[in-house]
């Protein structure tokens, strides 16, 4: 009995480190990007950088309100999820930006779209990664290593 | 035996109950929250139908499949015509769930604002009424812009923009303003170009805010920053060419802007005469560079640089007929060179919004020594408390009483303060209280209520 008590346990923790794990920036597979610094990816997720080094235009997908993904995001950025609807009304108005990134309801659709758009850039729980998926580092470090700051 | 049966299952029905109540713990936090429960709702239906959609796809093939087997038995049998071959679907195309759910059309998409105001001032003698307030009343409702924003995705670089503002005037009269009118096209980071009718872009409240009630933090613009139509002292909108850009610059973040086109306006006199000046302006030319440095975010630090040439032309608002130029005007025939320099530095970001912005506006003479400087600045900073966004606004305006373009405007200092109250992501409530001192005439109290929303 304590064993299964302890098994229970161990199955809480698991499920609590998950949600907050490591989120990793993942492109196209044929990217030639490897690393972006923090203050890049912030351009692209905030719209103000807008094609890769190679001059691909950035297609950038996000999760749903709610997901671990959204909160890395929210975190990133520095914003509330209210800021952030905000923020992306501004930029359409202002013409910065044509429309807010697509929000998509599942990681298969993330990765749907980072298998259609060769610029397509998303962010995926470490544990969600699949084929297909590259792995930017960030910062110099891949995601699950010590110091990985997208979280 | 049979009796004992019952007695070993206890502690595994106790272990599985333990299991899932340890699973389902990290969902207990929130599964009072039905903000929550409407998100796994929303997602559980989108899942619903993705699996409608994959199930359809899933049928396509199917009936592809027959028709190629069709085609290849057709094809055997030399008394049939060979059918055109079954076209092979482009590995690289966004499939069609894809595409419906990232809603990439080619379509105009729509966006409106709207407001509803109440203004009161203490005004003795009664100043100019925009928006539809009426001066000199005790308080008065009116609806201000109401605005339609419309955008067309042509291709990957090119789009069109434009805003449409059906803005009030006196005794519930509405005028349509096409604000912004732009085919724009984004070569890439470092040059995207504008044509049409745009916002100038000096300072920065211009550029950020344009024209929506809903996107701004106070019930108003600044003095500064409102719009010439309106009483405001800067040519805020122009036609023709808007370039900018990022300059490679790494952590500094430097953005440049240039612009060149005519911003011809007629401002109306603050002071309530019922008089415009016709200002004539010729082409304008307007160069500036801003930075957003990576060490701090929200750090936004710019300033810009304008001219253009204007006359000294007032008319009356109500027949347009000429009237005669105040003394020691040097009369409508005589030309300006009119520059205006701007810095800011603001930071939005984490909640705090804090802005703050110069100007240096010098009209002079042409073929003359006479000149006039106008100082005049604004500071603004608020902070979002959950749906609560309390603000305090400084402004500061100093025209010369010589200046015979800026005779009605003069000396106006103040602060307002208030708070901007978010019921949701569409509605917002604004209460602002405003204290206007002026040269040589009474202080100015008002409060202005405000409904804004968009849609």
């Amino acid at each position: 009995m304590p064993f299964l008590i302890c098994l229970a346990s161990l199955v809480c923790v698991r499920v609590t480190a998950a949600q907050a794990g490591d989120v990793a920036v993942v492109v196209n597979d044929h990217n030639p990007v490897a690393k972006l610094s923090r203050a890049e990816l912030r351009k692209i997720f905030a719209g103000q950088e807008r094609s890769w080094s190679a001059g691909l235009p950035i297609r950038v997908f996000v999760r749903a309100p709610g997901t671990h993904e959204r909160l890395a995001l929210l975190k990133l950025l520095g914003m509330t999820e209210g800021e952030y609807k905000q923020y992306w009304t501004l930029q359409v108005f202002r013409g910065e930006a044509q429309a807010e990134p697509s929000t998509l309801p599942s990681n298969g659709m993330q990765r749907e779209a980072l298998a259609t758009y060769p610029g397509a850039v998303a962010l995926v729980n470490l544990e969600d990664v699949k084929a297909g998926m590259k792995v930017l580092k960030v910062e110099g470090r891949m995601p699950g290593e010590a110091g990985y700051s997208l979280n | 035996m049979e009796k004992d049966r019952p007695m070993r299952h206890i502690p595994w029905t106790a272990a599985v109950l333990l299991l899932f109540s340890g699973l389902c713990y990290p969902q207990e936090t929130s599964s009072t929250d039905p903000e929550t429960i409407r998100q796994l709702v929303q997602q559980v239906k989108d899942l619903q139908e993705r699996v409608k959609l994959l199930e359809s796809q899933q049928n396509q093939p199917r009936q592809n499949g027959s028709q190629q087997n069709h085609t290849d038995t057709s094809t055997l049998n030399p008394s049939n015509p060979p059918t055109p071959p079954v076209e092979v679907a482009d590995q690289t195309a966004p499939t069609p769930g894809i595409l419906q759910e990232i809603h990439e059309t080619r379509g105009i998409q729509w966006r409106g604002f709207g407001e509803v105001d109440y203004k009161v001032l203490n005004q003795r003698a009664p100043e100019l009424g925009t928006y539809g307030f009426t001066p000199g009343s005790q308080g008065n409702f009116y609806s201000g812009d109401f605005g339609l924003f419309l955008t067309s995705r042509l291709t990957n670089k090119a789009s069109v923009l434009s805003e449409i503002v059906f803005e009030e005037g006196d005794a519930q009269t509405f005028k349509v303003d096409l604000r912004r009118m732009l085919l724009k096209y984004d070569y890439n980071d470092h040059l995207k170009m504008s044509f049409g009718r745009y916002q100038t872009n000096i300072g920065y409240y211009n550029w950020a805010f344009r024209s929506a009630a809903w996107l701004q933090t106070t019930a108003d613009r600044p003095l500064i920053m409102e719009f010439a139509t309106n009483g405001g002292l800067l040519p805020t909108q122009a036609i023709g060419v808007s370039v900018t850009g990022a300059i490679p610059s790494g952590k500094l973040g430097l953005n440049y802007v240039a612009e060149y086109g005519s911003s011809d306006t007629k401002r109306p006199d603050l002071n309530g005469d019922g008089q415009v000046t016709d200002e004539n302006n010729g082409n304008q030319t307007n160069v500036g560079l801003f930075a957003r440095p990576d060490w701090l975010q929200g750090l936004q630090i710019g300033t810009s640089y304008y001219h253009d040439q204007i006359s000294d032309n007032p008319l009356s608002a109500a027949t347009g007929a000429p009237v005669p130029p105040p003394p020691g005007s040097p009369g409508p025939a005589a030309r300006f060179d009119q520059t205006i320099v701007n810095a800011y530095a603001v930071y939005v970001a984490h909640g705090v919004e804090f802005l703050n912005e110069g100007f240096l506006i010098r009209h002079a003479l042409i073929g003359g020594s006479l000149h006039f400087d106008t100082p005049a600045f604004y500071s603004q900073i608020s902070k979002q408390f959950g749906h609560i966004r309390p603000f305090f606004r400084y402004q500061y305006v100093n025209a010369s009483s010589n200046n015979s373009l800026y005779d009605d405007v003069g000396l106006r200092y103040g602060p307002s303060f208030g708070a901007r109250y978010d019921f949701n992501d569409y509605i917002a409530f604004k209460a602002q209280l405003d204290h206007t001192v002026r040269r040589g005439e009474p202080d100015l109290n008002g409060l202005h209520l405000q409904l804004a929303f968009t849609f």
